[in-house]
């Protein structure tokens, strides 16, 4: 393959050769960007690529990425999902009331035993997937954009969980006091790399992103996901019911959200009504840096893992750069716009 | 057919979910306006309110204003169209008078009182209308008794406290919100009230983790003083700087007791503060919530300033029958009550929390 692309390039003229090289300067742009802006803060702070911080990166990345993989099943539909950051501090607040330890002082159900993890992680599973269930059906059986459908299943949402906060005897305060086996089984480590902890979650959300790579690529839902996606008139003739596909795809990114919001809230420690608020505009953000384009039908697992982990790099870097917070918002707004310029740029160039 | 029927149902419980929803509210003559429900510690003073306000049998509406003063103040114009006989007013914009102004304008041209609280206005705003006062607390005093907090327990467990030995703390401060006076106050005056107790005793001024940042602060960069963004920040600092590099960080200050959780939480999977007998670095907070009274109690959390939640309602409560009552004047019975001289301003007054 290799060999093929030198010996092509041999056979160009100069002018050839000019823009073969320019395009492939631009379309690989944000790789060279990222090995550039890693270069640069190695250079001014020599920790950032020590074992420790690589860690910190990879479990920041993963605690970010099972809600950009949900999203972008959404997106891939040329859809998108607003409820995605209400629906995890739903599940993170429900996650955290019913596993409460039972000596807590300020419980919300003074009187409930500690729940097994297990049936905890189907309740809330469950909670994503019904309203996942609803942005799917509304957006399928009443042609409503998601934008719109989601629009307003994030009100309701986020209604709900305020009146799951004042539930009790908690009274809207921030739900803490997780049961240790709760928090042991999401942040404690069974394995360290060169005496840094790895936490465990980080294993969960490999396994999920492995389950959904296999879901995208190997199977006839995946592959239905990307005929609706790209166009969903061609999908219907040719015999895809391009109803369940959506709904489908909308449960699984509620499923996602749930397993999002399970972990935040033994990560974080304290659940609030703000918890999760804003979540999918990063999620958002993530995936379409990562190539999963508005255009439809497009994406890949891997681009959104990209997306995810260059947004936490962002945060890391100028954090060790000791870089003003007002900066980090231009800079993030500005890899956004060029990401997504450089995509549709090769979509236009593909047409 | 499937589709009319769908829509049909949602339509029903659209409708019976107004009715079930008008039960509550009614014709209420208190109005009271929360800057928005997620903020822990006003959903206190929210529920001490509601229950002071059914005791005393006066009919109320409360309205969250989801951290938006347009909102807000939409919703103001429309309770006063409804016939309200008083607002309580916990303000959304603390930036400029501006907002304030607009809403004192409103109360006073439909002439109900009008009685802001917790978020502090200015005092011309105050002055500009007679129906008109404020409760809540003085937003230095958060931070100088942080800051006294810090400073008390530096100089009596000082070479503990400075692990490696180098005679400076190193420290963190966790600011909740860019703008907002309160987080400017606490940052501020938490760490100036430190360093004036440490060099009166001759020892070095606190010295933030990262010398290049000229902040001297990490902010939560949604603005929501949340967990997240402090755990976030503690997790990325301690990658850095940990024992292991002789620069582990020695003090962490925040601005409210959210952040501080999320910083312990950081701090639990680096192995800190796990309680016991475990490595433990003070971290002081601010609001005394429940969550953060038990890590003070569990030994993993050294501090946090008290609100009187119960104390900011019981005023509110005073004022509210006061309003209500035309025989009475806005202010009877705040004798007791810290007033400030020139204003009617109530200051409900924060206390230290060590456990």
């Amino acid at each position: 393959m290799k060999i093929k692309i030198i010996d092509r390039f041999k056979e160009m003229d100069k002018e050839e050769r000019r823009v073969y090289l320019r395009e492939l300067l631009i379309n690989n742009s944000l790789y060279i960007f990222l090995v550039a802006a890693i270069i640069l803060i190695q250079c001014v702070n020599p920790r950032f690529l020590s074992f420790p911080s690589i860690i910190n990166i990879i479990s920041l990345s993963a605690a970010n990425l099972p809600i950009a993989l949900g999203i972008a099943g959404a997106i891939i539909l040329t859809g998108t999902d607003l409820s995605a950051g209400r629906i995890v501090g739903l599940v993170a607040c429900v996650s955290a009331a019913l596993l409460q330890s039972s000596d807590y002082v300020g419980k919300m159900f003074p009187n409930l035993q500690t729940m097994p993890i297990i049936a905890v992680f189907l309740i809330i599973l469950a909670i994503g997937a019904l309203v996942g269930l609803i942005n799917g059906f509304c957006t399928a059986t009443f042609h409503l954009h998601p934008f719109i459908v989601t629009l307003s299943t994030q009100l309701i949402v986020y209604g709900a969980l305020l009146m799951f906060l004042m539930i009790g005897n908690n009274n809207g305060q921030s739900l803490s006091g997780l049961d240790p086996t709760y928090t042991n089984f999401i942040k404690g480590s069974i394995f360290s790399i060169g005496g840094t902890p790895i936490p465990n979650y980080v294993w969960y959300v490999l396994v999920i992103t492995a389950i959904m790579w296999v879901v995208w690529n190997k199977t006839a839902f995946g592959k239905n996901m990307f005929a609706v996606g790209s166009n969903p008139d061609a999908a219907n003739v040719s015999g895809v019911n391009v109803r369940r596909v959506i709904i489908l795809v909308f449960v699984l990114a509620g499923m996602l959200y749930a397993v999002t919001g399970f972990i935040e809230a033994a990560r974080i420690g304290s659940n609030s009504a703000a918890t999760g608020l804003n979540y999918e505009l990063d999620a958002i953000a993530a995936c379409v840096i990562g190539g999963v384009s508005f255009v439809g039908g497009t994406g890949k697992i891997s681009g959104v893992i990209l997306g995810v982990v260059l947004l936490r790099l962002i945060f890391v870097g100028l954090t060790f750069l000791g870089i003003d917070a007002n900066m980090q918002y231009v800079i993030k707004g500005l890899i956004i716009l060029i990401a997504c310029a450089i995509d549709m740029r090769k979509y236009l160039v593909r047409r | 057919m499937k589709i009319r029927v769908g829509a049909l149902l949602l339509a029903l419980i659209l409708c019976l979910s107004v009715f079930t929803a008008c039960g509550g509210g009614g014709d209420a003559d208190v109005h009271v306006f929360y800057y928005t429900y997620s903020d822990t510690y006003v959903s206190t003073v929210r529920s001490t309110l509601d229950s002071k306000l059914t005791e005393a049998g006066v009919s109320y509406q409360d309205y969250d204003g989801n951290g938006n003063q347009t909102t807000q103040t939409e919703q103001i114009r429309t309770a006063i169209t409804k016939g309200a006989k008083a607002l309580l007013v916990n303000i959304v914009n603390t930036g400029s008078d501006d907002a304030a102004n607009e809403i004192v304008g409103l109360a006073r041209d439909a002439g109900v009182p009008l009685i802001f609280f917790n978020r502090e206005v200015s005092d011309t705003v105050i002055k500009s209308y007679d129906n008109c006062a404020y409760v809540g607390t003085r937003s230095e005093e958060a931070g100088i008794l942080q800051g006294e907090m810090v400073g008390e327990y530096l100089l009596s467990h000082y070479n503990a406290a400075d692990l490696n030995g180098d005679g400076v703390i190193s420290y963190v401060l966790f600011k909740g919100e860019e703008g907002n006076n309160e987080a400017i106050y606490r940052t501020k005056y938490s760490v100036e009230k430190a360093n004036e107790m440490l060099m009166a005793e001759g020892k070095k001024p606190l010295r933030f983790y990262d010398t290049s940042n000229k902040n001297g602060y990490l902010v939560d960069q949604n603005g929501l003083w949340s967990s997240a963004a402090a755990n976030d920040y503690m997790n990325t600092i301690l990658a850095s700087n940990n024992a292991a590099n002789k620069n582990m960080i020695e003090l962490v200050i925040c601005n409210n007791d959210s952040m501080a959780e999320g910083a312990i939480s950081a701090l639990n999977a680096a192995g800190y503060n796990t309680g016991g007998n475990s490595p433990t670095i003070p971290v002081f907070g601010v609001d005394a919530t429940e969550a953060a009274k038990t890590l003070i109690k569990n030994g993993k959390m050294y501090g946090t300033v008290q609100q009187d939640a119960v104390g900011m309602a019981n005023a509110l409560a005073l004022l509210t029958g006061n309003a209500l009552d035309e025989s009475k004047g806005l202010m009877d019975g705040t004798e007791t009550l810290s007033v400030d001289d020139t204003v009617r301003k109530i200051r409900i007054p924060y206390g230290k929390y060590v456990g």
